[in-house]
């Protein structure tokens, strides 16, 4: 199936800002199962200089500086993405979570030793025993990994209350654990700390649901997480939603935590009060044919 | 003076060293060593009262010359003067050399190893080093994995902290890779020793450190990517209030680069500029003194404001070069130490020459073993850099303390690293009493010369502990320091850098002057401008409060009042004579002379590197007259007006620097404008105040304020004793030969201002009409050239002056206005960054 994105950022200010640098994310990466076809980003003022690069992690990104004076800017990227549909691994056949465990310590190939560096505290995601002690009543003895990590996702889901308002970018992960509740990055951040505390590497994958009133998260830049499980691969699921990824769901790119992959930042000269504003639309794309 | 007695004389060489320590000056037979014997005999034979004498001198120097450091955390902290000890520490050229080969390899290590984590990782891939050291590692900066870096060297500075063990082996103790401290200080200690001992220096055959510093020079010359021809380099600074604020304002002179900080540069097209007077100046290579994470609040550390947004792009983009390179930080942890051996067997494929002090890092099984089998004997420390714990010394643990701490170990035991617990060597300081033995770390310096191979500096900073309690080594700790000698013939021509000053780029053209410096140069000015008004001020009524019988006083001193209490000076309903004493001494009090003084330092302070040498002794013995505690108050008056005298001459000696000694370009003319905007300002207050009375020709009240303004003299050669309040008007107001008249500073501010640059390529503008700071100085000047004094002057039909106060009153709202409309013009580079984050 072939999907279109349209991600638009809308800074307003209070102030003329003069000068800023910004940095998105915001290009869907090509994957086993999706594929670029066609990308285009919108800025308006017009930039002074607009780059493309690939970041650590192999996401694109797009740096630029906007040097007119202006008091609203607006980003908008446009994407054209085919994509297949996922093919599940059987979740009870997938090695059990302490072979995973024992495999990526050892790190003996390129796969698990660009596994192995999921495994860490990172500025958004501190492995902690409060988490090991969150995770463990998922991934008791000898458990598939991917049975646990279903576990895990459907327990978030039941336990936790989507709630808009309840946190902000800066709440940190742990005091989501205790509040049980948040939005679709903390609950990313809640698995990944609670998967990492198991050593068990775990990223944090941003992107976009295809449009649909029943979704949550839908309209919006949407996140969820990929577990590791050797032999197969990176296995992608939902807590938000509580569902393993197949054709709703866009890969835009993937980090340690929301901090390698911010969709867009900036720093700005000036501006005085700011606001921001973001919308995403997902539709089917319809051929000319 | 405090010197030894006779006792204290014959005791005072009797030097007695802890034999369970190396020492640096005996063996453990109790003899002087071989090297020292010359060293020691001259200060022998000098004596401990030469000592004292020559000693005093260098601590005056290194007030003078304001060598100083801050202590954080201390509220009295800032800039505290550097401890010197004036003997030198001396090391043997033999043993030197194999210090040399060791630094040189170590260095030419380190850096391999920065080129392969930012690089292809080959060493995690062939498991020669854990991955966790770098994965887990927070100073592990992905976003400048793979930027581009000149000749694949990315340390272009290093330093190593080295100690001496009882079997007289030295060890590297830490490493200092991503933007080392000290080697200006070094620098510096050498510049007080050789003025302290200099005919021992003369004898003593004693390595130059110049060449280093030129080696370092060219280093950096060579980083340049494309402008190679006459590149610009910046040294960029946190700012005052680091620790080490002195150093970088030393180097950036000594160097000869532009010292900035991050708001003094931007980011346009992908490249770095300089945010001038004259405009955006391109800029090929940073020094930085900043770390890692806060050079780009863009793609680094999100909260810091001491960065410079986009910076890691112009990197990226091959358009600056970073010294040290970005990312340096990474391996500036202990838990590297104990994998250098096998790295320097695998990469070099030769043995490491000089140890690291014994590490375990417990990440791996067997170290972590060996770590909880032994913690008492060891010093356990995080294993990444910026771990806010300070080391934990095992030997102090209770048997309760160290079991919470194996458990910790093992619940997270990548996160730690143990090293043996060090031994240092001792070596003489002198103190007043005699000789007293302390503990040492030198940190040696290394730069890549061409080909990559590593030169090391032949001098080092020695730091040696407060006592012999504490191993601790700490300048901020309140150690302190030594100039360290390396003997030895030198190998190839050394000279210094300070000698001919055609040897550092004279790079100071006017137009290179950052918009933040321009800033801080007015208010320089106009505070110093303010100081002497104020003095003069205090000086004129002083006399008049001691002598009451002089029929003229009372009206002159009702004068002073008017003028005293209008312009804020004192407070209204004080005594006026404790008051003025309080306006004086009392540096707690805002606006006082005390507090004016000590803005004027702190100003200069931000200053350091464009104020010479001469003009900040002058400004420290300034604000050393106001800092001594105040008189008793029987001695207040006579006290005050001796310090009052002795101000007026210390600013002469600052203003006859300023006109005789600073270069015609926009600095000059931007401290002289704010001595011309406030001293007019000053000016037109005194006159608003002192005449707020009826009109009259008071000839108490006209002489004082002719003496405040201090136009005496010329007006009784003009007019003799006859004393009219028009022709006292207009030699303060209008009459353009007096240099103390209002309208002389507008003459000066009119020709400066039409020499400022245009400000077309200034942030935020685009157009070049006519500046509005051009407009309101031609008008101010007008307006007095054109004033009419005599109808001014005269009594108006309510029976005050006519139209004199509206008219001042004008003058002072429009200078006013003129000050802001350069803010804006010049100065306006000071706005504020935010983050703008997605939510």
């Amino acid at each position: 199936m072939t999907l279109r994105s349209i991600h638009t950022t809308t800074y307003s200010y209070s102030e003329p800002v003069s000068l800023c640098h910004n940095e998105v994310r915001v290009a869907p990466r090509s994957t086993s199962r999706q594929h670029l076809l066609r990308h285009d980003l919108q800025i308006t003022p017009e930039p002074e200089n607009l780059a493309h690069r690939k970041d650590y992690y192999g996401n694109d990104v797009a740096f630029f500086t906007v040097i007119e004076p202006h008091k609203t800017l607006t980003i908008t990227g446009t994407s054209v993405v085919e994509l297949q549909p996922a093919d599940a691994p059987l979740p009870h056949l997938s090695p059990t979570w302490e072979e995973v465990r024992d495999h990526v310590r050892l790190h003996r190939n390129p796969e698990s030793l660009d596994a192995f560096q999921f495994l860490f505290a990172s500025d958004y995601v501190k492995p902690s025993p409060a988490f090991a002690a969150f995770a463990e009543p998922s991934f008791p003895a000898r458990r598939p990994i991917l049975e646990g990590v279903i576990d895990l996702s459907r327990r978030i889901h039941t336990g936790f209350k989507y709630s808009p308002h309840a946190t902000t970018i800066a709440t940190p992960a742990a005091e989501v654990l205790e509040a049980r509740r948040g939005v679709c990055q903390d609950f990313s951040h809640v698995m990944i700390a609670a998967l990492r505390s198991l050593a068990l590497p775990a990223r944090y994958v941003s992107g976009y649901l295809r449009s649909n009133p029943k979704v949550v998260g839908a309209e919006v830049s949407h996140a969820w997480v990929s577990a590791y499980c050797p032999g197969f691969g990176w296995f992608d699921i939902d807590p938000t939603n509580n569902v393993v990824p197949a054709e709703g769901h866009l890969t835009v790119a993937w980090g340690r935590d929301y901090g390698d992959v911010t969709p867009a930042r900036g720093v700005a000269l000036g501006g005085g009060e700011h606001t921001i504003k973001v919308t995403v639309k997902v539709l089917p794309e319809i051929s000319a044919a | 003076m405090s010197l030894p007695g006779e006792a204290g004389l014959r005791e005072a060489w009797d030097y007695q060293p802890n034999t369970a320590h190396y020492d640096e000056l005996t063996t453990p037979q109790g003899d002087v060593r071989p090297y020292w014997q010359p060293l020691f005999d001259s200060l022998k034979a000098a004596g401990p009262d030469d000592l004292a004498i020559r000693w005093k001198g260098a601590q005056r120097l290194i007030r003078a010359n304001g060598v100083t450091y801050n202590v954080y955390g201390d509220p009295h902290g800032a800039d505290r003067p550097w401890p010197l000890d004036p003997i030198p520490l001396l090391i043997d050229p033999r043993e030197w050399s194999s210090i040399e080969a060791a630094i040189a390899q170590r260095a030419q290590l380190l850096n391999a190893l920065l080129a392969d984590l930012y690089g292809p990782q080959r060493l995690l891939h062939e498991s020669l080093l854990p991955p966790e050291l770098v994965f887990a590692n927070p100073s592990f900066l992905r976003a400048v994995h793979a930027l581009p870096v000149p000749g694949d060297i990315r340390l272009h500075l290093y330093a190593a902290d080295l100690a001496r063990s009882p079997d007289g082996q030295w060890w590297v103790l830490a490493d200092r890779t991503q933007a080392p401290s000290g080697a200006g200080y070094a620098l510096e200690n050498r510049l007080v020793t050789t003025r302290t001992l200099p005919d021992i220096f003369r004898r003593t055959r004693v390595r130059r450190l110049a060449t280093f510093f030129q080696a370092y020079k060219d280093t950096l010359l060579g980083l340049a990517l494309t402008r190679k021809e006459n590149p610009r380099i910046v040294l960029l600074t946190p700012g005052p209030f680091n620790e080490t604020y002195f150093e970088h304002a030393f180097l950036a002179r000594y160097l000869g680069y532009s010292l900035v900080e991050g708001a003094d540069l931007t980011v346009r097209d992908r490249r770095v500029y300089l945010k001038t007077l004259g405009g955006l100046l391109p800029v090929d290579v940073i020094l930085r003194r900043q770390d890692d994470s806060f050079c780009d609040p863009l793609e680094l550390r999100a909260e810091s404001m001491l960065g410079v947004p986009g910076l890691v792009e112009a990197v990226r983009a091959g358009n600056v070069a970073i010294a040290n390179a970005l990312g340096s930080g990474l391996i500036e942890t202990a838990s590297i130490s104990a994998f250098l051996p096998g790295l320097c067997r695998s990469l070099f494929n030769e043995e490491l020459k000089m140890p690291s002090v014994a590490t375990w890092w417990c990440g791996q099984e067997e170290p972590l073993q060996y770590v909880l089998e032994h913690l008492s004997n060891l010093v356990i420390k995080t294993a990444f850099p910026g771990g806010a714990q300070d080391p934990i010394f095992g030997a102090k643990l209770s048997a309760s303390e160290k079991s919470a701490l194996a458990a910790r170990l093992r619940a997270a035991p990548h996160l730690y690293v143990a090293q043996e617990q060090v031994s240092l060597s001792t070596v003489p300081v002198w103190n007043h009493e005699g000789l007293l033995p302390r503990y040492l770390v030198m940190r040696v310096y290394a730069v890549p010369g061409p080909g990559g191979t590593y030169k090391v500096m032949p001098g080092a900073l020695t730091r040696v502990s407060a006592s012999l309690d504490s191993t601790v080594v700490s300048v901020q700790r309140g150690g302190g320091s030594k100039d360290t000698w390396v003997l030895g013939v030198e190998q190839e021509s050394e000279f210094s850098l300070l000698r001919p000053p055609s040897h550092i780029e004279v790079n100071r053209a006017t137009f290179d002057l950052p918009s933040r410096v321009a800033d801080n140069l007015y208010w320089l000015g106009r505070y110093v401008e303010r100081v002497e008004s104020g003095v003069r001020l205090a000086r004129a009524v002083l006399p008049l409060l001691s002598q009451e019988s002089d029929p003229g006083a009372a009206s002159g001193l009702k004068i002073a009042s008017s003028i005293l209490s209008g312009m804020h000076y004192v407070r209204p309903n004080q005594r006026l004579e404790r008051d003025l004493v309080s306006m004086i001494f009392d540096s707690d009090r805002r606006y006082s002379l005390g507090w004016i003084v000590h803005e004027v330092r702190s100003l200069a302070w931000l200053l350091r590197d464009r104020v010479s040498n001469d003009a900040w002794r002058i400004l420290n013995r300034l604000e050393e007259g106001f800092r001594t505690s105040r008189p008793p108050e029987s001695l207040q008056l006579l006290e005050a007006s001796d310090l009052l005298d002795q101000t007026i001459l210390t600013l002469a000696a600052f203003s006859g620097l300023a006109m005789e000694g600073m270069t015609r370009g926009q600095g000059w003319r931007f401290l002289d404008i704010g001595r011309r905007v406030e001293r007019s300002a000053q000016m037109t207050d005194l006159l608003r105040h002192g005449l707020a009375g009826p009109p009259a020709d008071d000839p108490g009240a006209l002489s004082v304020l002719l003496e405040i303004a201090d136009s005496s003299i010329t007006y009784r050669s003009r007019y003799l004793t006859t004393m009219q309040a028009d022709l006292v008007v207009d030699l303060l107001l209008t009459d353009e030969t007096n240099p103390r008249s209002v309208a002389f500073q507008l003459a000066r501010l009119t020709e400066h201002v039409a020499h400022l640059p245009e400000s077309q390529q200034r942030e935020g503008e685009s157009s070049s009409r006519r500046r509005p700071e051009s407009k309101l100085i031609l008008g101010l000047l007008t307006s007095v050239q054109l004033a009419d004094v005599p109808d001014l002057v005269r009594p108006g039909e309510d029976g005050l002056w006519n139209g004199l106060p509206a008219f001042l009153d004008r003058l002072s709202k429009d200078m006013r206005r003129f000050s802001d409309a350069l803010s804006t013009s010049y100065f306006s580079h000071a706005l504020p960054s935010q983050q703008l984050r997605h939510v």
